[in-house]
C-alpha cells in the first residue's frame, strides 16, 4: 500500500512535469511560428542612419565608426556581438551576443546600434554594393 | 498513460524542431550561399577614399593581400600630393619619365580626350587647384585667373612618347579622374591570377566586379539617388552586372557653397569654360568591362550633357553603357543594360538607331 502511494505520487508529479513541458513546448512552437524567427541580417545604425547591413550567416569582424569612437562588431556562427569599443562605459561589450529578430546591442556614447533583422532595409532586392 | 504522454511530448518537440528547420529553409529561399567557399574582405584607406576589396575562392586571402599592395603602389605612383610620386615629379619639373602604368594611363586619357571633344582632360589639375578642389578650402576664383589657367591647359599642349612626357608652361596633370578605375582593373587582373572566380571591389563608391556572385547570380549594384546621396535606402535603381565596372560621377559628390552669392559649385570642371560643368545632368553612371574607361567616361559624359553623351554612346556602344539622370530627375538607360536595370521610377531606354540616311 505504502509502496503504491509513492508510485502514484511520483506518477502525479510526472504528469505535472510533462504537462508543464508540453505547455512550454507548445508555447515555444507558437513563439517560433509567429514571432521570434532567427534573423538573417545584422543592421548597423549610427545616429539613426543605417550605415551597413551584414549577413548573420557570414563570419566577419568589422570596425564600426560611431559618433565619437569605434566599436568592433563580430559576427560569428550566426551570432553578433561587440567585442571591443573605446567608449567609457563598455556597456555595448557587456550586452553579449544576439541572434534573434529584433534583438539589439546599443552603444549610447557612439550613437551606434546593431540589430538583428529578417530582411535588409536598404533595398528590396538584396543589393550587394552601392555605387556613388 | 505515461508512455502516451512521453510520446506526445517527444512528438511535440520534434514538431518544434521541424518548425524551426522549415523557417530556416524558407528564409534562404533555396538561394543560399555555399558556405564552404572561402572568402576574404579588406577595408583600405587610400587615394583619399575608403575602399573595400572582397574575393571568393581558395586563394582569396592572398589575392586580397596582393590587391591591397597594388592599391598602395598605384597610390604612391599617381598621387599629386606625394612628393615621391611620378606625377608629382612631372608636375613640379614639367617633364619626367613614364612607367608602364603612367604610360597606359596617358594613352587611355588621350583616347577619352580626343573622342569626347576634350570633355575629359587630365590637364585640369591647375584649374582644380585654383578652385581649391585639391585641398580643403574652395573658393570661386577670379574670372581672369580662370581664363589664364585654361589658356595654358589642354591635353594637346603636352607631348609624350614611350617613356617620357613633357608639359607646356604652367601645366599640370592629375590622373584622379581615371586612377581608381585603372586600379580596379588591376585588381581584377590580380583576382584572375589567383584563380578567383568571384570578387567585388568598391574604391570610394567606384565598383568593379569579377564574375558572378558565388550563387551564380549577377552582382546587384545600387545606384545612388543624386538628390539623396546620404540615404542608402533611397536609390535611383539597381543594375545587375557580371565582369563589369560600374562608376558614377555626379555634382552631389563634392561641392561647396559660396558664402557671398549662396551659389553652389561642384567639383566636375568643364575644361573649356573653367567652371563646374552645367550640362543639365545630376549624375552619369557608366557600365563597362574597362574600369579606367568607365571612370574617365563618367566625368566626360557628365560634362558633355545628355545629347552629346548619348551620341557618343551610339558610336561606342560596344565599349560601354550608361545610366543618365538629368536635372528633372528623368532617367535614361542605354539599350545594352536596360534589361538588367530595375527602378521604382520611370526610365527611358536609349536605342542604337542604325544609320538612317540623311541629306547633307
Amino acid at each position: 500500500m505504502k509502496k503504491e502511494r509513492i508510485a502514484f505520487s511520483k506518477f502525479k508529479y510526472d504528469i505535472l512535469l510533462l504537462g508543464v513541458l508540453l505547455a512550454a513546448g507548445t508555447f515555444i512552437f507558437l513563439f517560433a511560428l509567429f514571432n521570434g524567427q532567427g534573423g538573417t541580417y545584422v543592421r548597423v545604425k549610427v545616429d539613426g542612419k543605417i550605415t551597413a547591413e551584414y549577413s548573420l550567416k557570414e563570419n566577419r569582424t568589422v570596425t564600426l565608426n560611431g559618433k565619437n569612437g569605434i566599436n568592433v562588431l563580430v559576427i560569428e556562427n550566426g551570432e553578433a556581438y561587440i567585442s571591443e569599443a573605446d567608449c567609457p562605459d563598455k556597456l555595448c561589450v557587456r550586452q553579449g551576443k544576439i541572434n534573434m529578430n529584433g534583438q539589439s546591442v546599443i552603444c549610447l556614447p557612439h550613437k551606434t546600434v546593431i540589430e538583428i533583422t529578417g530582411e535588409k532595409q536598404s533595398d528590396k532586392s538584396d543589393i550587394d554594393i552601392i555605387v556613388n | 498513460m505515461k508512455k502516451f504522454l512521453s510520446i506526445l511530448l517527444a512528438l511535440n518537440f520534434i514538431f518544434v524542431l521541424c518548425a524551426c528547420g522549415d523557417n530556416q529553409d524558407g528564409k534562404n529561399g533555396g538561394n543560399e550561399k555555399p558556405e564552404d567557399i572561402h572568402s576574404a574582405t579588406r577595408e583600405i584607406f587610400a587615394m583619399d577614399t575608403y575602399m573595400t576589396v572582397t574575393a571568393y575562392g581558395e586563394n582569396a586571402d592572398k589575392a586580397v593581400n596582393e590587391a591591397e599592395k597594388e592599391i598602395h603602389r598605384l597610390d604612391n605612383l599617381l598621387s599629386v600630393g606625394n612628393t615621391d610620386s611620378e606625377v608629382y615629379k612631372i608636375n613640379s619639373t614639367g617633364e619626367g619619365s613614364l612607367s608602364e602604368d603612367t604610360k597606359k594611363l596617358m594613352e587611355k586619357s588621350e583616347w577619352i580626350y580626343e573622342n569626347t571633344d576634350g570633355a575629359y582632360d587630365i590637364t585640369v589639375y591647375p584649374l582644380m587647384k585654383l578652385w581649391g578642389f585639391t585641398g580643403d578650402k574652395q573658393t570661386v576664383p577670379d574670372g581672369e585667373d580662370i581664363k589664364k589657367v585654361i589658356s595654358d591647359s589642354g591635353f594637346d599642349k603636352l607631348t609624350y612618347d614611350n617613356s617620357t612626357v613633357r608639359l607646356g608652361e604652367n601645366m599640370g596633370i592629375d590622373f584622379g579622374g581615371i586612377a581608381k578605375g585603372y586600379t580596379s582593373d588591376k585588381i581584377m587582373d590580380i583576382f584572375e591570377e589567383y584563380k578567383i572566380k568571384s570578387g567585388i571591389v568598391s574604391l570610394g563608391g567606384n565598383v568593379q566586379c569579377l564574375g558572378n556572385k558565388t550563387d551564380g547570380s549577377m552582382w546587384k549594384c545600387g545606384i545612388t539617388d543624386p538628390d539623396n546621396p546620404e540615404d542608402t535606402g533611397s536609390l535611383i535603381g539597381v543594375i545587375s552586372v557580371r565582369d563589369k565596372a560600374v562608376i558614377t560621377s555626379g555634382g552631389y559628390e563634392r561641392f561647396f557653397t559660396d558664402a557671398k552669392s549662396g551659389k553652389t559649385y561642384h567639383h566636375i570642371m568643364n575644361p573649356k569654360t573653367g567652371y563646374p560643368a552645367e550640362s543639365g545632368l545630376k549624375s552619369v553612371t557608366i557600365v563597362s568591362s574597362d574600369g579606367a574607361l568607365a571612370d574617365g567616361l563618367s566625368t566626360a559624359c557628365f560634362v558633355m550633357g545628355k545629347e552629346k553623351a548619348l551620341n557618343f554612346w551610339k558610336k561606342n556602344s560596344d565599349k560601354f553603357d550608361m545610366i543618365i539622370i538629368d536635372d528633372d530627375r528623368k532617367i535614361t538607360v542605354t539599350e545594352g543594360i536596360a534589361n538588367n536595370f530595375i527602378s521604382d521610377y520611370d526610365f527611358d531606354i536609349e536605342k542604337k538607331q542604325y544609320s538612317i540616311p540623311t541629306d547633307t
